[in-house]
């Protein structure tokens, strides 16, 4: 059998062809032995150890682990000073105490959590639903801080001290709020600073923002938040189980405070540029098509390379509300949109985010772009009359009581619309393959397209075309064909910047900084440099300069610009010229446009919108070597000499530190 | 006649024996119950812990990830015992080749992560080459040992043998993954020793391998130079001292004895566990997670982790002892030598007995190369304990 054949087989000769079962030598044996002898030593010492650790020293280990609640702190940089350009600090800081909560210390049961909260509320004033609101926007990390209010007062710091033990994982912090030595002004250029919001934190979270930053929300504190927050540094502080500090922090890594932000502006050029504002809004009111006068901007520029010396915007508000949004009810303007609209938006910045039709502070842009196109001759005697007929409408002139031969100049100095309606007509007559020469003028010369200012937001504005008109009324929605069309009363509107044309005042700005230096147009901007502040008198060091970009040119004639210039010299000076009124006896020699344009307006409380006339001056001065081009607009402040000019003229006065012997009031 | 006879007789047998390893209900007859179960029970266990240890992290718990490592490793703890051990045997040469070139690849062109070369990017998962290969190193070594079985004793085979082994050991130890070059290293004395080398060689070995130890920790930084960088030394010798320098190299290790100390006898579950819940023991989820289960889970939940892995270490050396031939009895020595060093330097380390080392806890730490090789090593180990000869029925 099988079986038995195989058993005896150990009693035969090995044979080397047959392959030597293998057996399991003593010596194998043995090693195995000593291997699994191994094994149970070293399972005994981690057992053993096991026991030591957990079992008869367990208790001291837990009261370590208890005791021992490293926590990073962190060390709130000083925000950067924001400077005027003569260095007037129009920002800075003030120490503060911020109020923490540390997920990972508060009590762990709802109810106790919800109680704590309360109390919490009824010291700080923090709503307890702000404070879970927050709990919940920075998410599960129960090792970072999540600041619920900053700027608490010394008696609410002192309450919180003496009642540390009925408040576990509640920390006050050394932080910096911001102040505004000048209030409200150049509120909406300056910005404000606040807690950086879920979708801010999302696109600069990868960029070192943490979820409890404090970060620049509008105007140059957003813009260049990025120099003025420094690095906050870190602290470390060991507590216990209450979140209770046992002994000093220690340092970690120095806060390098944020640096100096200087800015372009002249604090005291801004402020006569806020009062010239209301001083133009009440001027307004005085008359009877201003009634409704209810906000505007006035916008000071350097016409060679762009620096905004002044940009103010009415109504306004005061930055210091938001800074530990201590009260609700004076923010409400700014965030409620129900309140805004009654307080007539003071957030937003009207020089740059808010459009305008321009009215006759466009006519410059008509006579430019018709000298270009040789549609008209400078010395070309047009018919100025009461009216203008064409296409079966009549277009009315601003004034009945002229019937004259005029050439351009004095078309421009006297804002003569029948004048410009003409070239409006020649304009539309263009054959097709001209395109549309007066609007590529507009937008070479920045209508319609975003400044680049360093500030947002920022509109556009609005350039009127047949091929923006085809596509803005498309007959899907219900718009009839003949709405599509571009009809000869647009081309004849547009001349003289009526219509749909919307621009903004820093366009205008813009535009008649670009007549001043003789046709270039420069790119404006608030921000100097930033700079490291220097002390005991130490000159600041600049550590980079944003400055002007060259500015480009349009490529327009010299000469036919030369024609501009003077028509608006003659504006402002010759006896029938709009504004001579309010600037003809001003000792500097200003040149400048006025402008009133017609809007339909929706006034707040009113169902349907009614007419109102926008209050536009533009010019510049001086008007051989231009130094200042400003531009004001008064919101259904009615004629353009009535409440603009004389606004604009309190700008001038302040900077070149005259006055003006008599200010009367022109017309349009 | 007869010679031949029995010869036919032993070689019909042993045919017939494989052919019933192969078939399913030979398999499942033949593998060591035990051995499954408790490896059942200790993968289970550390999914259990893993979740628990890993609920509060920002990325939630990794215990489903973890599970699709163990079910991919259980694929090829499947697919192993369907493999003869020969095999591996017979390819040791390209195993062991293939092996020196995937770790030169790595150094050439894996991935760095935390300063060191380790891994390449296979795309779903990124794979750790030193992990697999240390099943590989062990297949390859008890090759070549095997080869020499006659003249084991002889200087020239362990020459040769640790000649194989050190190459392997120094490509981890430039990634540098220290950890792993260790348990290289505890592998080529396992097989060595299995293989029956002689003692005097074992002795001078172990004298060199101490003097080594000795030179690179402290002679040489004293002669000025450095062959570890600052903080792996720093790392290495750091339990010796665990109270000075709290802040720095040792700053992981007193979080870890805190956490282990502070679980007791009970532990403190997943929500009182505070060392793991609140970030204080960094790597939690991998080179420390074994304090992270002792601090959640006490004395008890350790230990019955700890006695899991002894059953497997107990199973492990059985096997050695009924391996088919040397061959298959080093692999199995290699094999449960390398399970058994790994569970106790990296418990060892988190209780503070053992050098700070990123050597992962067999089937607990959080990792796909290290679940996928600990499993695909014990399939190997099935596969030889049903290869063996046994007692023969019929």
């Amino acid at each position: 059998m099988a079986k038995k054949s195989f058993g005896s087989r150990r009693f035969l000769p090995s044979d080397p062809r047959v392959e030597g079962p293998y057996r399991l030598t003593p010596q194998l044996a043995f090693r195995v032995a000593i291997l699994a002898f191994l094994a149970l030593a070293v399972f005994a010492v981690l057992l053993l150890r096991l026991w030591a650790l957990q079992v008869l020293s367990g208790d001291r280990y837990l009261a370590q682990a208890n005791d021992n609640r490293v926590r990073t702190l962190r060390l709130e940089a000083p925000r950067g000073p924001i400077l005027d350009r003569n260095g007037h600090v129009l920002v800075t800081n003030v120490p503060g105490t911020r109020l923490e909560l540390w997920p990972a210390d508060l009590p762990k049961t709802w109810a106790v959590q919800r109680r704590e909260l309360q109390a919490l509320a009824t010291v700080t004033g923090a709503t307890v639903k702000s404070m879970l609101a927050e709990l919940a926007a920075t998410g599960s990390d129960p090792l970072t801080p999540v600041v619920v209010q900053r700027g608490l007062r010394q008696d609410q710091i002192d309450y919180l001290a003496e009642h540390t033990a009925e408040f576990p994982g509640v920390q006050t912090q050394d932080s910096y709020l911001r102040k505004y030595p000048y209030q409200s002004l150049a509120a909406q250029v300056l910005g404000y600073v606040g807690q950086i919001s879920a979708t801010e934190y999302a696109r600069l979270g990868s960029k070192g923002y943490l979820a409890t930053d404090a970060i620049g929300q509008a105007g140059v504190e957003a813009t260049y938040d990025t120099y003025l927050r420094g690095r906050n540094g870190t602290a470390q502080l060991t507590v216990d189980s209450l979140g209770r500090p046992k002994g000093p922090a220690t340092l970690q890594t120095q806060a390098s405070p944020g640096e100096a932000l200087r800015l372009t502006l002249d604090i005291g050029l801004q402020r006569a540029a806020e009062q010239a504002l209301r001083y133009g809004i009440n001027l307004a009111h005085t008359g009877a098509e201003g009634a409704h006068a209810d906000g505007g901007a006035i916008v000071a520029m350097n016409p060679q390379d762009g620096a905004i010396l002044a940009m103010a915007s009415y109504p306004t508000y005061q930055p210091s509300i938001y800074v530990g949004r201590s009260d609700p009810q004076k923010l409400a303007p700014l965030l409620d949109p129900a309140k805004a609209a009654q307080a007539n938006y003071p957030g937003i910045n009207r020089a740059i985010d808010a459009a305008y039709p321009p009215g006759s502070t466009f006519k410059p842009v008509t006579a430019l772009a018709a000298m270009q196109e040789g549609l008209v001759h400078p010395f070309d005697q047009l018919l100025c009359s009461a009216n203008f007929k064409a296409y079966g409408q009549v277009f009315n002139n601003w004034t009945n009581l002229i019937h004259e031969w005029i050439d351009l100049p004095t078309a421009l100095a006297m804002s003569c619309d029948t004048y410009f309606y003409e070239l409006g007509r020649r304009f539309y007559v263009l054959p097709p393959d001209r395109g549309h020469p007066l609007q590529g003028w507009a937008n070479r010369f920045g209508l319609g397209e975003l400044s680049g200012i360093d500030l947002s937001p920022e509109v556009p504005g609005l350039v009127p075309t047949p091929e923006w008109r085809r596509k803005a009324y498309p007959v899907s929605q219900g718009f009839g064909p003949i709405d599509r069309t571009w009809k000869p009363g647009y081309s004849i509107q547009l001349a003289i910047g009526q219509g749909q044309l919307l621009v903004t005042p820093l366009q205008m700005t813009r535009l008649f900084a670009m007549i001043a230096n003789g046709g270039n147009l420069v790119t404006p901007h608030v921000a100097e440099d930033v700079e490291l502040t220097g002390t005991n008198g130490q000159p600041a060091r600049i550590l980079r300069r944003f400055g002007a970009q060259p500015a480009q040119p349009t490529g327009v004639d010299p000469t036919a610009l030369r024609y501009v210039q003077l028509g608006l010299e003659e504006a402002t000076h010759a006896s029938f010229g709009t504004g001579s009124g309010v600037f003809g006896k001003f000792p500097v020699d200003i040149a400048g446009k006025t402008g009133s344009a017609e809007k339909n307006v929706t006034l707040p409380g009113y169902q349907y919108p009614q007419n109102l006339t926008q209050s536009w001056w533009c010019g510049y001065g001086p008007y051989n070597a231009p130094t200042i081009a400003v531009c004001a607009v008064i919101e259904n402040g009615g004629h353009g000499g009535t409440a603009a000019a004389p606004a604009a003229l309190r700008v001038f006065e302040h900077y070149f530190g005259k006055t003006a012997t008599t200010s009367q009031h022109a017309s349009d | 006649m007869a010679i031949e006879a029995v010869d036919t007789r032993t070689r019909s047998l042993r045919s017939r024996r494989q052919a019933e390893a192969t078939g399913l209900g030979g398999v499942l007859r033949r593998l060591d119950w035990i051995l499954l179960l408790s490896l059942v029970a200790v993968v289970g266990y550390g999914l259990w812990a893993i979740d628990g240890i890993t609920k509060h992290d920002p990325g939630g718990s990794a215990a489903s990830r973890q599970g699709l490592y163990a079910a991919v490793g259980g694929a090829l703890f499947i697919a192993a015992l369907f493999v003869d051990p020969g095999t591996y045997q017979r390819l040791r040469r390209p195993i062991y080749f293939g092996t020196l070139g995937l770790m030169g690849f790595v150094l050439a062109a894996g991935a760095v992560t935390r300063g060191s070369r380790r891994w390449i990017d296979v795309g779903f998962f990124t794979f750790q080459p030193s992990e697999f290969g240390k099943v590989l190193f062990v297949l390859a070594l008890a090759g070549f040992l095997a080869e020499r079985a006659r003249q084991i004793g002889s200087p020239t085979s362990t020459l040769s043998a640790l000649g194989y082994g050190l190459a392997p050991i120094v490509l981890v130890f430039v990634q540098p993954d220290i950890g792993t070059a260790l348990v290289y290293t505890a592998a080529l004395a396992a097989v060595l020793f299995v293989a029956g080398v002689r003692w005097s060689h074992l002795g001078i070995l172990a004298a060199l391998t101490v003097a080594a130890a000795l030179a690179v920790l402290w002679l040489l930084p004293a002669a000025g130079m450095n062959v570890l960088k600052p903080y792996q030394a720093a790392r290495l010798t750091g339990f010796t001292h665990p109270g000075n320098d709290p802040q720095g190299a040792t700053y992981n290790l007193r979080q870890s004895i805190t956490a282990v100390g502070a679980g007791g006898l009970r532990g403190r579950g997943i929500l009182g566990a505070t060392q793991t819940r609140l970030n204080y023991l960094p790597e939690h989820a991998t080179d420390f997670a074994f304090a992270s289960l002792a601090e959640e889970r006490g004395f008890f939940g350790a230990s019955i982790l700890l006695l899991l892995y002894l059953l497997v270490v107990w199973r492990a050396l059985k096997i050695v002892t009924g391996a088919r031939d040397l061959y298959c009895a080093i692999v199995a020595g290699g094999i449960a030598t390398m399970f058994l060093f790994q569970v106790f330097v990296n418990s060892a380390m988190t209780m503070g007995i053992a050098p700070i080392t990123g050597i992962p806890l067999p089937f607990v730490s959080v990792g796909g190369s290290s679940m996928i090789t600990n499993l695909m090593a014990m399939g190997i180990l099935q596969a030889i304990h049903m290869r063996r000869p046994g007692r023969r029925r019929g």
